[in-house]
């Protein structure tokens, strides 16, 4: 037969017939075929389908994270792996690097990304990319997607925000509302800052002075009645709200007991995702965590494995928490950094950025567990099978676990639309 | 007398080719250096039509010519030489072309045309006609043509108005309709398109059809049944001629005896015609007559919805969609409903998205029509009707009490839902209603957040997100409105006891629990054996013992227990995995 006529059955009959149609009549099949609608489609219809996750804790690797020595190993490859050697995991075919023996356990309930790349090579414009999914530019600071969760889901909770950032690192609510943006929480052992009654003031004092301020602003709030100063005077009545909430007691990583904190690990990122945990069990939307340390220009292979034995213990104890409570399945875990490190190995016994493929870790809340996504050439440089996944896509499909909608569109003072996750597509491969 | 006419009609002729002829030939030329060699025979506000030496007309905007030839042709038109308007036929070249360039002109020509943007004018309507011409009584003109099938006098009456006989009752199409064409559809007329504008009428008011003159403006309708004072129509037909709403306001008074048609056809009913020239279109078929989805369904969504779910056009180029991707205008597309599912289900009202939108509560956001209220029991009992009667497009043999129980009944076994392969969350949504926004709201008074699992599904979602550690028992009663919708109940961390568990155990379509954290018992878990779609259960934190495992492997639908942190011993959990074979037992 014509081979010509093979590769058309290649396309899939119904999306020949699909193109065809909109190339030869103008039309696309889309009134007709009701049924026969792509799932990306469905995605971008806002709250067509009930949400596999509802709360997310994002691990952030801040300073790029080297792949090859943590989820992305190659096998056999002495000459971009150094002295690393690969382990089996408890999914079959996936296989980790030996700085996570604890994780290799929980590879049933996760899938890796592969083929994760970004257009940023320095750090503050990647992270900025990951964290928003556009752009940096000059004109305009992009709601992080936190505050996007936070802006999109609706009032989850009324005392406690929706939206927490630990350890540092971004989470500004650009353009949308003040409200949305992460409550930030620097040491994870102190809890909230700032939130304890001062000394001096007892509740009655502490009631007449906030009256009182409130009196003053009566004339400055009904003169300026605008988006900006609503959400100044609505994030002071929330924080009083916080302060005097029981929900506080979410913040107190002291109440957990001994055996908890060791389970995560007693550093500040395992007490981090302690602390996480804690907050989507009090039903926080979005927890970011941060862990600094890694870029690895300098003697790569000690550093990253003193950095995995940190969050290997981390990771491995939050997934074990999570799945006990039974909190897995309705939270997504996701792990990932700004962009990969180089597969050749520089003089310095280090690795210098690499943003043309990195990895990302997802597991828990709708993801499909045990897999792998795309595939990478035998020199650990770039793609070869599988999408490249851009992170306005990673930020697609969690958005699309959260069932948010990727379409719904938040205008910039200006008066310029933006997206959730800008133009990325929910990568279907990895979501059950 | 014909040659006559013919005499008249040729000097007609032969007298306009002369004022044209006046016209002599010269070559225009545009800024950019193209040229053209021909005589301007008409124009049309700044537009003017030339003709080449061969006939060919072509249209120039006078901007795109140089200032010479415009101050030329606007000096000549102003001289009245050029006529006003479009040549209805192309004069013929006065001389013989045998001069050399009428090869290169009409190369030109085509230059030109390319130049020009001449936009296809898609006209939406016709204009009104013009005034009637007169003729004398008698004359042959006067007679009027009569389709095929239609009995003389009806066409008769339908161009020049039938006066009722004495006693015999109002026509729309007969008696109304030509006053309305005589004297107020000139202003008042469909909107048609004029040399590329769209003319409207005024006052946003059509009298062209019946369904139009009922429809009214956005001040409301000009008819109201039986009342004339409330008819617009009729009392500006009333006012002082100097007021300043007086109709028409030009060309005298309707007359008393067209006014005495309208206010008797008011005062009968302001029906339409029941068998005119038009089929029956609009209003409410009687009880005993089956729904028509052409006269009957149709109008009503022409007249109350198509405004939203009409066909996608064309609005300053670009392209207005229907509403929520719903189209109303024809039969198929109906019956076809949205990317949410179809809003008709043939035989069953209590199915159709279509009957429950029109039925929700005034103050419901989701009431359809979102705007001029909501639709009268009659039209509702239409649609009713219809549905019962098939929702088919020709009307059914029978017309249905519209008091009948549904025919198509779905009846589904509890465990032909189990069974099938569909999501258990798609299946219970069709068990369910969607809740209305009051009941929703009245469930979140105790400070539970109550939500849709999606936007369309009418499962939600309960929980208490803030101040949990203060809600109890008592608080869950606020969900007695919503209790067959909630399908993932969420009481961690909360201070209620077994004493809610009865009420729990009564949510006929709760797929998940979360009990974590609570004081439940064994004693309270025996009140949840009811559920038959219980499949994921959190009991990690709880009181609950070994006591409970019976009860819970009592329960097969369960794929998913949390027992972590309860007092729940090993031997417990593992005679629970051999009861439970195929569920995820933490413990």
């Amino acid at each position: 037969m014509n081979p010509s006529i093979n590769s058309i059955d290649e396309l899939g009959r119904r999306e020949f017939i699909a193109n065809a149609a909109k190339a030869c009549l103008g039309v696309g099949l889309m009134p007709m075929a009701g049924s026969y609608i792509h799932n990306s489609v469905k995605a971008l219809t806002p709250g067509a389908r009930p949400a596999t996750a509802r709360h997310v804790i994002y691990l952030n690797m801040s300073g790029a994270m080297s792949h090859l020595d943590t989820f992305g190993p190659q096998v056999n490859n002495p000459e971009i792996m150094g002295d690393v050697k690969t382990i089996p995991t408890s999914a079959d075919g996936v296989i980790l690097s030996e700085n996570l023996p604890l994780t290799a356990k929980h590879m049933h309930n996760a899938a890796v990304i592969k083929t994760m790349v970004t257009s940023q090579g320095a750090h503050e414009q990647a992270s900025y990319l990951m964290h928003t999914s556009y752009l940096k530019r000059g004109t305009i600071v992009h709601p992080t997607f936190g505050s996007w969760v936070s802006k999109l889901s609706g009032p989850i909770n009324r005392t406690i925000p929706r939206n927490v950032k630990i350890g540092g690192g971004r989470g500004s609510a650009g353009f949308l509302e003040a409200e949305h943006g992460a409550l930030p929480i620097g040491n994870p052992k102190e809890g909230l800052a700032n939130s304890t009654m001062a000394d001096y003031l007892d509740h009655e004092k502490f009631g007449s002075r906030i009256s009182m301020a409130e009196k003053m602003n009566v004339n400055f709030t009904a003169q300026y009645n605008q988006k900006q100063v609503r959400a100044y005077s609505k994030l002071y009545q929330d924080a009083v709200k916080l302060m005097n909430s029981e929900d506080l007691n979410a913040f107190d990583i002291t109440q957990e007991p001994e055996a908890m904190h060791e389970l995560y690990g007693t550093t500040n990122f395992g007490q981090g995702c302690l602390l996480a945990r804690r907050l989507i069990e009090n039903k926080v939307r979005y927890v970011e965590v941060s862990r600094g340390g890694w870029d690895t220009h300098d003697n790569n292979f000690e550093a990253v494995a003193n950095n995995c034995t940190d969050i290997d213990k981390a990771l491995s104890g939050l997934l074990i928490d999570l799945e006990m409570r039974g909190l897995l399945k309705e939270t997504l875990v996701v792990l990932t950094s700004e962009f990969g490190r180089t597969p050749n190995i520089n003089g310095r016994d280090g690795r210098d950025h690499w943003p043309y493929c990195f990895t990302a870790f997802m597991a828990g809340g709708g993801v499909k567990g045990g897999i792998t996504y795309g595939e990478v050439d035998k020199i650990g440089r770039s793609p070869i099978a599988g999408k490249p996944i851009k992170p306005e896509d990673l930020n697609a499909s969690i958005a699309y676990l959260l069932g948010l909608p990727l379409n719904d569109v938040q205008y910039s003072p200006s008066g310029r639309p933006f997206t959730i996750a800008h133009k990325g597509e929910p990568l279907f491969d990895v979501i059950a | 007398m014909i040659k006559k006419s013919l005499f008249l009609f040729c000097s007609l002729i032969i007298f306009t080719s002369l004022v044209c002829a006046s016209e002599p030939f010269r070559i225009f030329k545009t800024p950019q250096g193209q040229s053209l060699e021909g005589r301007a025979v008409g124009y049309e506000g700044q537009t003017f039509i030339l003709a080449d030496k061969s006939g060919k007309l072509v249209q120039v905007p006078l901007r795109a010519l140089s200032v010479e030839d415009q101050t030329y042709l606007i000096k000549a038109a102003q001289a009245n030489k050029i006529p006003r308007g479009r040549p209805s036929s192309i004069p013929p070249p006065p001389s013989q072309i045998t001069t050399p360039s009428a090869e290169s002109s009409e190369v030109v020509s085509k230059e030109v045309d390319l130049l020009l943007d001449e936009k296809p004018t898609d006209i939406v309507h016709k204009p009104p006609a013009p005034k009637k011409v007169t003729f004398r009584p008698g004359s042959f003109f006067g007679h009027v043509p009569v389709p095929l099938g239609v009995s003389p006098e009806e066409a008769l009456a339908k161009a020049v108005g039938a006066k009722p006989k004495p006693g015999e009752a109002i026509d729309f199409d007969r008696h109304v309709l030509p006053i309305l064409k005589e004297r107020c559809n000139s202003c008042h007329h469909a909107p048609f398109d004029r040399s590329g504008r769209l003319v409207n009428p005024k006052a946003s008011l059509r009298f062209d059809t019946f369904a139009q003159v009922m429809k009214g403006n956005l001040d409301g309708p000009v008819v109201v049944a039986n009342d004339l004072e409330k008819s617009r129509l009729y009392s500006v037909l009333n006012l002082p001629e100097d007021d300043d709403l007086f109709m028409p306001p030009k060309g005298g008074p309707v007359d008393e005896d067209q006014i005495d048609i309208i206010k008797r056809w008011i005062m009968e009913g302001a029906k339409p015609s029941k068998d005119g020239i038009s089929a029956t279109k609009g209003g409410i078929p009687a009880p005993d007559e089956p729904v028509s989805f052409h006269n009957h369904i149709l109008p009503l969504f022409e007249q109350k919805c198509m405004e939203c779910h009409g066909a996608p056009f064309v609005k300053n180029s670009r392209t207005i969609k229907p509403r929520a991707g719903l189209r109303l205008d024809t039969y198929e597309w109906v019956l076809k409903g949205n990317l949410d599912g179809k809003i008709v289900t043939p035989g069953d009202h209590t199915d159709s998205t279509l009957h429950r939108v029109i039925t929700l509560a005034d103050d419901d956001p989701e009431i359809m029509p979102p705007k001029g209220g909501p639709l009268s029991g009659d039209e509702i009992t239409m649609i009713k009707r219809w549905i019962l009667e098939g929702a088919s497009e020709q009307p059914a043999a029978e017309a249905a009490d519209p008091n009948a129980p549904p025919k198509v009944k779905k009846v589904e076994t509890v465990a032909a839902i189990v069974d099938k392969k569909t999501s258990i969350l798609d299946q219970l949504a069709k068990r369910a209603s969607t809740p209305s926004k009051s009941s929703l709201l009245a469930a979140e008074k105790t400070g539970a957040l109550v939500r849709q699992l999606a936007e369309k599904s009418p499962l939600v979602r309960a929980e208490f997100s803030s101040f949990a550690s203060e809600v109890k028992d008592e608080n869950l009663g606020a969900f007695s409105g919503i209790k067959n919708n909630i399908s993932h109940l969420d009481v961690s961390r909360t201070k209620i006891t077994d004493r809610s568990m009865s009420l729990a155990g009564s949510y006929p379509n709760l797929n998940w629990i979360s009990l974590r954290n609570t004081k439940i018992t064994d004693n309270g878990l025996t009140q949840l054996t009811k559920l038959q779609f219980l499949q994921y259960i959190n009991l990690s934190g709880t009181q609950v013992t070994d006591k409970c495992i019976s009860t819970l492997a009592s329960m097969k639908s369960l794929n998913e227990i949390y027992l972590w942190n309860s007092q729940v011993t090993e031997s417990g959990a593992k005679k629970l995995r051999e009861s439970l074979p195929d569920a995820k037992i933490i413990f």
